[in-house]
Formats: C-alpha cells, sequence, structure tokens
C-alpha cells in the first residue's frame, strides 16, 4: 500500500505520458466498458493528446480511445517514465 | 448422386467487436443483405443471411457488435441471450487482425460460454501493411478451437472459413468444452459458487462454470434468474461470497476477472504476435488536429457543409449559380441550374408528361397519370442523384474512420446542450433520414440523454424534408434561395440545441447529474473499401426508390382523386369543390396568421396534412393541387410572398417528419405518452417559430 504518492488521476498526464492503471474509481455501466476496453488495473497507457479540456485520447492495447474528462478523473494512474 | 451429401441446415452467428469488419464480412458470406454502418456499436438490428457451402444451407445471424457480456448496453443482451438459447450450430467470432490483444477479448468471453468457436481474424489483406505478424497456428493449438485468417477485401479465407465453421457445427473440429481459465486467487470463490449451483444443475439452462463466474461480476439478470430456480437463500450465499472478494481485495470483482483474462489473453498471444513500428501516415497526423480545440469543431463543421455544398450543386445547381451570378456570370449560372442533374430530370418528366397529354389525348385517365402519377413522383424523384451524392459522402466519413474524430471534436461544444459526442452519429445520419437514427441512438451509454435524443432528433431535417426546401427556394430569385436553404437549416439545429438545453437543465434540477460523457473508440484512418462505399450507396437509393415506388406512388393516386373529385363523388375539373378542398376548409385557418389568403389557405393546409405521411409528399401535393408540372411552377400560382415562404420552410422543417419516424419513436421508448409528447413538442415548436420567422422577416 505505499507507493500511493506517486500515483495521480489520468485527467492530469500531459500529452505523450505513460502510465500504469492503479484503480478505477466509481460504479456505473461505463466502468464494465471500461474494463471491456482494456483498462484494468496493471494495464499500461499512453496520453495521445490533452490539451486541458474535451476529451482526453488515449492509447491502450493498441487502440486509441477517447475519454471524457469525468471519467478521466476517476482513473487513478503511477506515471511511468520514459 | 451415388454420393451422400449432408444436406442439413446450419445457423451460425456472428459476433465481433465494433469495427472488426463484421458487416462487411457478413456482406460478402450472405451476398448483401444487411446495411454496413462503421459507427462503432450502430449495427444494432440483428441481421439475416444465407449461403449454401458444399451443400449444406448455413442460416447466418449478424449480431450485434458488442466489446463483451456484461449486459449493460441492449446489444449485450441480445447477443448473449442468443448465444446461450442452444440455438447457434456454431459461433464465428472474429477478431480485428490489426488489433487482436483487445478484440481477442470477446472471443475469450465467448468461449467460456460455449465450445462451439471458431475465430476468424479479419482484414488479414492490411495486417503487414500496419507491421502485424500473427501466428494463426500458435494461437489455435493454444485454445484448442480453428482460427481463420479472412479478407472482406480480398475474399481470402472466406471459403475456409465456411468450411471450418461447419466441421465445428457437426462436431468434427474444435473444442469439446468451454474454455476454464484458471482464476488464480479467485479460484476457491469460483468453486464455492459453482458448488452452489451445481445441486440444481438439472434445472439450470447455462453452463454452471459461466454463471458462476457472471454472478461473480455482478450479472443482475443472471442473478434473478438464479434466485427463481434455487431460492433465496443459495441467492444470498452468493451475494455473501461476492462481498467477500470485495472485502479482501478492496477491489470489484469484475474488475479482477477482467483483469485476469486479459492477463491470460496476453499469455495466449504474447510471442505469437510480433508487431513491426511502422510509422504513422500524413494523413493520420493530420486527422490529430480534430482533437484541438477551436480548429476541431470548426474542422468538423466545414467538412460537413462542403459535403452538402457539393452535393447541392451537382444536383441542382444551387449555389454554385448565385456565386456566379453574383460575379455577373449570368449565363454561366443559368446553365449550371439548367444542366444540373434535378433541372435535366424534371424537364425529361414535364417531357413524358406532355408526351402522353398528346398523344392520348385529354381524359380524367390520362390527368391522373400525367399530372397525378408522373408529376407526383417525378417531382420527388429528381431527388435521386442528391441521395446518392450525401449517401457516398456519409459512407466516406464512415468508413474511413473520420466519423468518430468528428464525434470528439464536438464533443465539447455538444456538451453545453446537455449531449454528448456520441449523438453526432445519430445527428449526421439524421441528415439523411430520422429513422435509423433513432435506431443509431442504442449506442448512447446514457439513458436519459438518448430519451431526450429521441424526442429532438427528428428537429434536424432529412433528405426528404430538404427536398421540400429545394422546392420551395428553386421558387424565389436565387439569391433568395439561398437565404431560405440557411434558414430552413438554421431553425432546425435551433431548435434541436434550444429544445435539448432546456430538457437538460430541467433533468438537472431534478436528478443532478452532471456532464455528458464519452469513451469512443477511434479506429485507425484509412482508404475506405470500394464496395463498402457503393453499398451504402446502394441501399439509401433504394430505399428511396422504394418508397418513390410505393408510399409517393399510392399517395399520388389518392391525391389526385381526392384533388379531382367532389363530395358527391363526380369527376370535377375545379379543385376548389374537391373532397380535398372541403375537407380542408376546416384546417385553413392555421395558415391565416401568416397571411394566406382564405382561396389559396386549403391547398397549404391539406398539402401540410399529407406531409405528416412523408414529408416529400408536400411539394407532390402541391404540384398536383395546382395541376402543374413542377414544385416551381406549382409555388409560382401559389403566389406566396418571401415572408410566407419563409414561415413555411420553418414550419416544414420543424414538425413531425413522417409516419415512420414517429413509429420508430414508439418502438424505441416503448411509451405512447412519450411518443405523444414529441409529437406536441414538435407541433408546437414548429408553430411558434412559423409565427416568429413571419413577424421577424415583415420587420426586415
Ligand atoms: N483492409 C481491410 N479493411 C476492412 C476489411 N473488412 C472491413 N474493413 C474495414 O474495417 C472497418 C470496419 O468495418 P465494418 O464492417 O463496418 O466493421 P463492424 O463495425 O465490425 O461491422 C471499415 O472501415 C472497413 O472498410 C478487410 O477485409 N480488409
Amino acid at each position: 500500500m505505499g507507493a500511493y504518492s506517486r500515483t495521480v488521476v489520468l485527467e492530469e498526464l500531459p500529452s505523450g505520458s505513460r502510465a500504469r492503471i492503479v484503480e478505477i474509481m466509481g460504479r456505473g455501466g461505463w466502468i464494465y466498458r471500461l474494463y471491456q476496453m482494456g483498462l484494468t488495473p496493471g494495464v499500461i497507457v499512453d496520453v495521445v493528446m490533452n490539451i486541458g479540456r474535451g476529451p482526453i485520447i488515449i492509447r491502450v492495447m493498441g487502440v486509441e480511445i477517447a475519454i471524457g474528462r469525468g471519467i478521466a478523473r476517476r482513473i487513478i494512474v503511477e506515471p511511468i517514465n520514459t | 448422386m451415388s454420393q451422400s451429401t449432408h444436406k442439413k441446415e446450419y445457423e451460425i452467428a456472428i459476433i465481433g467487436q465494433p469495427n472488426v469488419g463484421k458487416s462487411t464480412l457478413f456482406n460478402i458470406l450472405t451476398g448483401r443483405k444487411a446495411r454496413v454502418a462503421n459507427w462503432p456499436g450502430v449495427t444494432v438490428e440483428v441481421h439475416e443471411g444465407e449461403t449454401d457451402f458444399d451443400g449444406s444451407r448455413i442460416k447466418l445471424i449478424d449480431l450485434p457488435g458488442i466489446y463483451g457480456f456484461s449486459t449493460i448496453s441492449l446489444e449485450e443482451r441480445i447477443a448473449r441471450n442468443y448465444i446461450l438459447s442452444g440455438r447457434p450450430d456454431a459461433v464465428i467470432v472474429l477478431v480485428d487482425s490489426l488489433n487482436p490483444e483487445r478484440t481477442m477479448y470477446l472471443a475469450i468471453q465467448t468461449l467460456e460460454m460455449t465450445e462451439k468457436v471458431v475465430i476468424g481474424f479479419t482484414k488479414s489483406d492490411a495486417a503487414h501493411a500496419h507491421g502485424v505478424h500473427i501466428n494463426y497456428d500458435l494461437i489455435s493449438k493454444r485454445l484448442g478451437v480453428p482460427v481463420v485468417p479472412v479478407s472482406a477485401a480480398t475474399l481470402r479465407g472466406i471459403r475456409s472459413l465456411l468450411r471450418t465453421t461447419i466441421d465445428v457445427a457437426r462436431g468434427r473440429a474444435g473444442r469439446k468444452k468451454p474454455l476454464r481459465i484458471d482464476y488464480g486467487e479467485l479460484e476457491p470463490y469460483v468453486s464455492s459458487v459453482e458448488s452452489l449451483l451445481k445441486q440444481y444443475e438439472e434445472r439450470m439452462e447455462y453452463p454452471i462454470r459461466w454463471m458462476a463466474l457472471r454472478l461473480l461480476e455482478g450479472d443482475n439478470d443472471l442473478y434473478k434468474y438464479v434466485r427463481g430456480v434455487c431460492g433465496d437463500d443459495i441467492a444470498e450465499e452468493i451475494v455473501k461470497i461476492r462481498e467477500e472478494i470485495k472485502r479482501i481485495f478492496r477491489r470489484d470483482p469484475a474488475e479482477l476477472l477482467a483483469k485476469k483474462r486479459f492477463e491470460y489473453l496476453q499469455r495466449v498471444l504474447g510471442d505469437a504476435i510480433v508487431r513491426l513500428e511502422i510509422k504513422k501516415g500524413g494523413f493520420e497526423r493530420f486527422t490529430r488536429l480534430f482533437y484541438r480545440p477551436f480548429i476541431g469543431p470548426v474542422l468538423s463543421l466545414i467538412i460537413l457543409l462542403g459535403m452538402f455544398m457539393i452535393a447541392f450543386t451537382i444536383n441542382t445547381g444551387f449555389p454554385l449559380n448565385i456565386l456566379l451570378d453574383s460575379l455577373g456570370m449570368h449565363d454561366a449560372a443559368s446553365a449550371v441550374e439548367e444542366y444540373s442533374i434535378g433541372g435535366l430530370m424534371e424537364k425529361l418528366f414535364s417531357w413524358i408528361s406532355s408526351w402522353i397529354t398528346n398523344s392520348f389525348g385529354e381524359s380524367w385517365l390520362t390527368d391522373l397519370v400525367a399530372n397525378g402519377i408522373i408529376s407526383g413522383v417525378g417531382s420527388v424523384l429528381i431527388f435521386l442523384p442528391l441521395i446518392m451524392i450525401v449517401s457516398l459522402f456519409l459512407a466516406i466519413l464512415e468508413d474511413s474512420g473520420i466519423a468518430p474524430r468528428m464525434a470528439v471534436s464536438l464533443h465539447g461544444p455538444l456538451s453545453k446542450i446537455g449531449v454528448s459526442g456520441h449523438a453526432i452519429f445519430p445527428m449526421t445520419m439524421s441528415l439523411g433520414c430520422n429513422v435509423p437514427a433513432i435506431l443509431a441512438t442504442r449506442a448512447i451509454p446514457s439513458r436519459s440523454e438518448r430519451l431526450r435524443l429521441l424526442m429532438t432528433l427528428p428537429f434536424i431535417p432529412c433528405q426528404a424534408r430538404l427536398v421540400v426546401i429545394l422546392a420551395f427556394a428553386s421558387s424565389l430569385v436565387s439569391g433568395y434561395g439561398a437565404l431560405l436553404v440557411v434558414l430552413g437549416y438554421s431553425a432546425a439545429f435551433l431548435a434541436f440545441a434550444v429544445v435539448n438545453k432546456i430538457l437538460y437543465i430541467y433533468e438537472k434540477k431534478k436528478t443532478g447529474k452532471k456532464e455528458p460523457e464519452i469513451i469512443l473508440e477511434l479506429p485507425p484512418i484509412h482508404r475506405p473499401l470500394g464496395k463498402v462505399l457503393w453499398w451504402h450507396v446502394w441501399d439509401n437509393s433504394k430505399h428511396f426508390l422504394k418508397k418513390a415506388g410505393t408510399i409517393i406512388f399510392s399517395l399520388s393516386i389518392l391525391i389526385w382523386f381526392l384533388v379531382n373529385v367532389s363530395p358527391s363523388l363526380a369527376i370535377t375539373d375545379n379543385p376548389s369543390d374537391s373532397i380535398a378542398a372541403v375537407f380542408s376548409h376546416y384546417l385553413s385557418p392555421i395558415v391565416y396568421p401568416i397571411g394566406i389568403e382564405p382561396g389559396k389557405a386549403w391547398i397549404i393546409a391539406f398539402a401540410l396534412l399529407i406531409g405528416f405521411i412523408a414529408k416529400e409528399a408536400v411539394i407532390e401535393t402541391l404540384t398536383i393541387l395546382t395541376s402543374t408540372a413542377s414544385p416551381q411552377q406549382a409555388l409560382m400560382l401559389l403566389g406566396l410572398t418571401a415572408s410566407q415562404l419563409s414561415a413555411l420552410t420553418v414550419f416544414v422543417v420543424l414538425y413531425v417528419p413522417c409516419i415512420a419516424t414517429i413509429a420508430v419513436i414508439y418502438s424505441e421508448s416503448r411509451s405512447v405518452r412519450h411518443t405523444l409528447a414529441t409529437i406536441a413538442l414538435m407541433l408546437g415548436v414548429a408553430y411558434v417559430a412559423m409565427l416568429i420567422t413571419y413577424g421577424l422577416s415583415l420587420i426586415i
């Protein structure tokens, strides 16, 4: 449980960064959609584009996905230095 | 003859995640029975088709494109229930060769439900160009399932896929039992649930292990089913086990299981797939512009607008003719207009009409054929080229992968009116026809957003209403005609925005909902397949021709009778003695406020009434009522002022689009109240907007 000091939410990651998903918070149908699209804890995501507003574009398992900011705020990630 | 042939019928289901190329392959396999749509997740209706192979008849069921079987959406439920029904003799799961790591997830889930599976790797023609190399044999060996690479583009592997599928259906290939994934530290819990269910195995319709997994994932549908079969005690035990996982692992079991499946997938695919880095094409990089603020939405709007401009110009000469006119090139302007496809077809139809009257003499019958049927159907048919061109453009946007990027770019502006970027698909489709657009709303994740869209999408003018706007516009001096088109579309989008915003604010007050969200896959940009484009165009044209041949044709005859027969059932030359006139007299007052005199008001009122059935019928009715050859002449004869035409245009754009749309709103909302509210809303908004338009145009 010690590593949480390094975690941020996906929404805060700049374009071009890479991170590992730590946790997805919340409930609702959209969370299952995320799981099905391969966004589960441990998976690595690349932020293709995040310009501070509008949907965030990420790449997971080779596929680009647009995610609304409200949802990106609930995805806790651990940045990986590249 | 000597050989015994397997003359058996097989029922085969095809599933795949959105964008894997399922519709395209299904069309190839069945020789074109279903429509192709690239909006992720929009192939919602279940299509069926048939094909013969080696003396066997294969009935193919095209299940909706889904990401998994969690039953969060209607589509997932449809697909899951069908696969579990035991009806399919085999299931073809399609996996995208360009993106197997993700799209195989559905195959794994299917394999947990049933052993009768064939995996097809689609787009195999494009794999190498994308740097993807797949060892199909290795994957097949690891899963114990036949794996067949196919391509809808080159047709490679199609026969092999069918042969393998039949082998699986006959039990000669494939697995003998559903797939069992090792869920590691979760296994004890899965086994506990399994043993609880085992006692009732006889009475269960589904595989026990699969049920155990789904119950742990929190599947409500299945939970109710199990409670029904095994009683409350067992159901409670299961809930307890689920709670225990949550307590110990501090995670949602659904998340843990999904993670395990992906890890399993990684072990299966890991060294069976080699990816070489291929650098992104220039066009792909260009499409990143869609994600930028300001530039993105503007780019999207320019594309949509440009598309309609080109389509209009080819069809009617508008708006190029106006541009030329204003540059002082009057001859060129009228040539563009005269030799536009619409102009030429109009000439053809009026030539046929007069040829019939001239060669068969004047009688009520030639009048029915020439002025009823030919000018009625003709006034609608001249818009076929327009429909073909617009369909082609929309197909290019869909098939190239540009459409979802436009959805992302417009998500920001749209969320201001409470609508997500997902709505762009149904909205764009609405510009063609509202009926498929309303079906397409099923892919929208938020239910409340979907219900709002069911009410407001019909404001967006379909091609039928475009036909009416253009006909109205053609009766005005060209500059004003252009303004009329702009007015029609502006009114429509304004109404769409304002009504959505009001409904959204109301909903937010009531339920405290937050801003709309989007989760949308962005398939790689690529050149569209020629045949897919052609299918789109042909399907839309066929739909339109069918409508012209049936509804419009019958309406033409009906209208001709209503206009040429008096209430005492005698043929009359004077339309104002006709049944239509007598009847519409009661409706006339609705157009008095925009200053239309009683003598003409009944004609307009009658046309609007017929417009409830199908919008094209408005101009058709006007043409027949005034016994003229073209909508242009009809409107000339009616002598409407520009203000009146503007007001009428706004009304026609905004009021109920057609019977079919109402029917589909009902079938999707399953609520008479919702449907009636939609009708009332549209009529109310249309009428008020008409009065406002009239008032404003008098001031200007
Ligand atoms: N290169 C290639 N592209 C394909 C093939 N089949 C489909 N596609 C493309 O893949 C995209 C998705 O196809 P579609 O059939 O609409 O996918 P669906 O959502 O699974 O029904 C479309 O843009 C097609 O042009 C194929 O065999 N080869």
